[in-house]
């Protein structure tokens, strides 16, 4: 009997030893079962120098952008005091190719009402924002700007008072401030566009300067759960594939598995994973530069650390209410603390039940194929009759 | 003696972030322009780069030339030759004279093992295709992948698509019939019916202001637009109450919500197929030099283009098109008449099967 049961363990152990070695996670490409029968030629790549000129152009772009916030903080601080004077704490100006150009009245109206949207009045920190509009002809001799990206200048030692906001927005709406595409201008989305613009110097007009361990993390983060301080209902906008689909296409896997790994575990609302994805870059003694410049990727389509991330914050400080929030946002406590206090709850376990909001959870873990699964079955079934037929015919003397 | 010092003290307080922005400000542009400038030589050195990656990926390859096509490909199995001369009349009679500006486009191939297992060199230029294609398919790739010339963003904007040759004109004409047959659309009906107007807007050529009422004529259908396609964009927000109302079939919200759409928004009532076919009408009509007239003033509104390329009036030529859309109709089925004699003749035979049979144990 002991022999017996030496086999059972050793064969299990086996059995287990191969599942893991050879069971694809959910959703995951077999290594050619897919592919066999069907060709994908690869798309071309930059070749090494083409790259290097791109990696430059980039670099550029930041170092340029940067020196346009320096720029627009002192061009834009008489305006700022002025409209400071007046009660306003919102200053909107325009600029092409870093021209700076009338501001289209729908783009003025359409901000002035993001911000009353935003529940913003008059506040401690103004802000200017920068409507950035594409040039119809590049140059040729610098870098094409980037469409949909955004710049933040968050107020400091030369200026405690200003936060300056500069958006990109695309050819699509520079079309239609400049007449080219005629119509009747989409008044809510130009709204929206504008709202989610704000972005970071939104939250400081509602709250203020955050304290030194919140605006470390977000610093490190590149302000990825601040982006929007009202996104709005949910379910109206999408940022990803993986919101809009239903988990059967395979596509909808690549999407998940795109993503870093605690995204994944809080899609399928592992607490441990969410609160890793949250908490991720907060840190004791957190580094941050002066002047404090913040350039975020806006677009469509890109990888976050967490699904919906941008709205993060927006849906604490909703959740909570405003006197709550303003106690995590200038806590000197560490970020997973004062978060944690602040919503009364792990951190964890309330961000798995938000995110649970958007995506339902995903199952994780090994899935046999269902056809490999059938033959594994008819094998083991095989195999136990053929013991079973010998083991009726073995005489015993 | 203290107050001066103090003064002069606040002033250097308040003057230091300004003077540590100045130098900021002065790295930074230093930086700007250093990094400007290396971008620039670094983008004359990849402009050269990309010059000889392409050289160098087009060495030891063969050139094939057919009529005005150009494909320089390795030496495989792959029946480029046999593809090209079989796609060339197709292009050729589609952009007709500008075809001759193709030589400038030349498709670069690199036929690779078909075999997925098989490590490839990284790709910089061209296309990669398995060398076990066969004639139609690598002829299909050349009609689909070819470049038409001097083709802008305005024009490909209308039509939806890239213009490109196809072997079956014929198949897409029949697509816009039974589409003009089928789509439930008063406007699509007016055009065939042979109201050329209707035609006019379903195709979108000319004016486009108030393309709502002229694309969805009836309110049954403005409120099925709204509460089908964007039932679920206008549920929330600010909008619901219109939805609601639009539901109740109040025509005034339907329409008020669709035209708060952004432009460009509004599904057409044709599918590509139908603003293809109407170019190739007209390039039909306008003979060898219409696609030059077509793509020869970008600036220019589509309706003025086309009539420029098919030599004709607008109306005359959506009428043209219209004619040919109808004639080419679907064969309906046409039965020949001993396939009523054999139905007859095999349900008698399993009728007197059945007839024969013993009877069922149940």
């Amino acid at each position: 009997m002991a022999a017996v049961r030496g086999w059972v363990v050793a064969g299990l152990v086996g059995c287990l030893a191969l599942a893991l070695a050879y069971l694809p996670p959910r959703g995951a490409r077999g290594s050619r079962s897919s592919d066999d029968g069907f060709f994908i030629g690869q798309s071309p790549s930059g070749t090494p120098a083409r790259q290097r000129a791109q990696a430059l152009a980039d670099e550029w772009r930041t170092a340029d952008g940067s020196l346009d916030l320096l720029t627009a903080r002192r061009r834009l601080q008489l305006l700022a005091q002025t409209a400071i004077a007046s009660g306003r704490s919102l200053v909107v100006v325009s600029e092409s190719a870093g021209v700076a150009a009338a501001t289209p009245p729908v783009a003025d109206s359409a901000a002035r009402l993001a911000w009353q949207q935003l529940g913003l009045k008059e506040t401690k920190v103004s802000v200017a924002l920068i409507i950035q509009r594409m040039s119809v002809s590049s140059r040729g001799d610098r870098p094409v700007p980037e469409e949909q990206t955004a710049a933040y200048l968050a107020p400091d030692s030369t200026d405690r008072t200003t936060c300056i906001a500069v958006v990109s927005v695309g050819r699509w709406w520079t079309r239609i401030f400049t007449g080219d595409l005629r119509g009747r201008v989409p008044f809510d989305a130009l709204v929206q566009t504008l709202k989610a613009g704000l972005g970071p110097c939104a939250f400081y007009a509602a709250y203020g300067t955050p304290g030194k361990s919140v605006r470390g993390w977000l610093v490190t983060r590149g302000w990825d759960l601040a982006l929007t301080l009202d996104a709005g209902p949910r379910g109206r906008y999408y940022s990803s594939v993986i919101e809009m689909a239903d988990p059967r296409p395979r596509w909808y896997w690549d999407a998940v598995y795109a993503l870093p790994p605690t995204a994944v575990a809080c899609l399928a609302s592992r607490p441990d994973g969410c609160r890793a994805a949250v908490l991720a870059g907060a840190s004791d003694n957190p580094a941050i530069s002066s002047p404090d410049i913040m350039r975020v990727d806006r677009r469509w389509g890109r990888i976050p650390r967490l699904i919906e991330g941008q709205r993060f914050l927006g849906d604490v400080a909703r959740a909570v209410g405003r006197d709550r929030f303003l106690t995590f946002w200038t806590s000197a406590q560490p970020v997973d603390t004062a978060l944690a206090a602040a919503l009364k709850r792990p951190v964890g376990e309330w961000t798995a039940d938000w995110e649970r909001a958007f995506v339902p959870p995903i199952r994780l873990g090994p899935t046999p194929p269902l056809g490999g699964m059938a033959i594994a079955l008819a094998i083991a079934a095989l195999a136990l009759a053929i013991v079973a037929g010998s083991a009726s015919r073995r005489q015993v003397r | 003696m203290s107050r001066v010092l103090g003064l002069a003290f606040a002033a250097v307080l308040v003057a230091s972030p300004l003077r540590g922005q100045d130098s900021l400000m002065l790295r930074l542009r230093n930086r700007a322009d250093s990094l400007l400038s290396t971008w620039r030589e670094a983008q004359r050195l990849a402009d050269v780069a990309d010059s000889l990656e392409r050289v160098r990926a087009t060495a030891g390859s063969d050139t094939i030339a057919v009529g005005a096509l150009r494909i320089i490909a390795n030496p495989s199995p792959l029946p480029l030759r046999e593809a090209a001369a079989r796609a060339w009349p197709a292009i050729d009679s589609l952009y007709g004279s500008a075809a001759e500006d193709l030589v400038q486009h030349p498709y670069i191939i690199r036929a690779v093992d078909p075999d997925s297992g098989v490590r490839r060199a990284v790709l910089h230029v061209g296309v990669e295709l398995p060398w076990d294609l066969d004639m139609r398919a690598t002829t299909r790739i050349l009609l689909t992948t070819v470049t038409p010339p001097r083709f802008d963003i305005g024009l490909g904007d209308w039509l939806g698509a890239t213009l490109r040759p196809t072997l079956r004109p014929g198949d897409e004409q029949t697509a816009v019939y039974l589409q003009l047959v089928t789509v439930p659309s008063e406007a699509v009906r007016g055009c065939f019916v042979g109201d050329i107007a209707r035609c006019r807007d379903v195709l979108q050529l000319g004016d486009s202001t108030g393309l709502v009422g002229r694309w969805y004529v009836t309110p049954a259908e403005r409120e099925a637009l709204v509460s089908g396609v964007f039932g679920d964009y206008f549920a929330r927000g600010g909008t619901a109450p219109s939805l609601q109302k639009c539901r109740q079939h109040d025509d005034d919200a339907c329409t008020a919500l669709l035209q708060s759409l952004p432009p460009g928004s509004l599904p057409r009532l044709l599918a590509t197929a139908a603003r293809l076919s109407l170019v190739r009408e007209a390039l039909r009509a306008g003979g060898r030099n219409a696609y030059s007239r077509l793509v020869a003033h970008p600036e220019a509104s589509i309706d003025t283009r086309l009539a420029s390329a098919a030599t004709m009036d607008l109306d005359s030529l959506v009428a043209r098109w219209r004619n040919g859309v109808l004639a080419a109709r679907p064969v309906s089925l046409a039965l020949p008449w001993w396939a009523g004699v054999a139905a007859m003749g095999w349900t008698a035979f399993f009728g007197f099967c059945a007839l024969r049979s013993s009877r069922w144990r149940l």
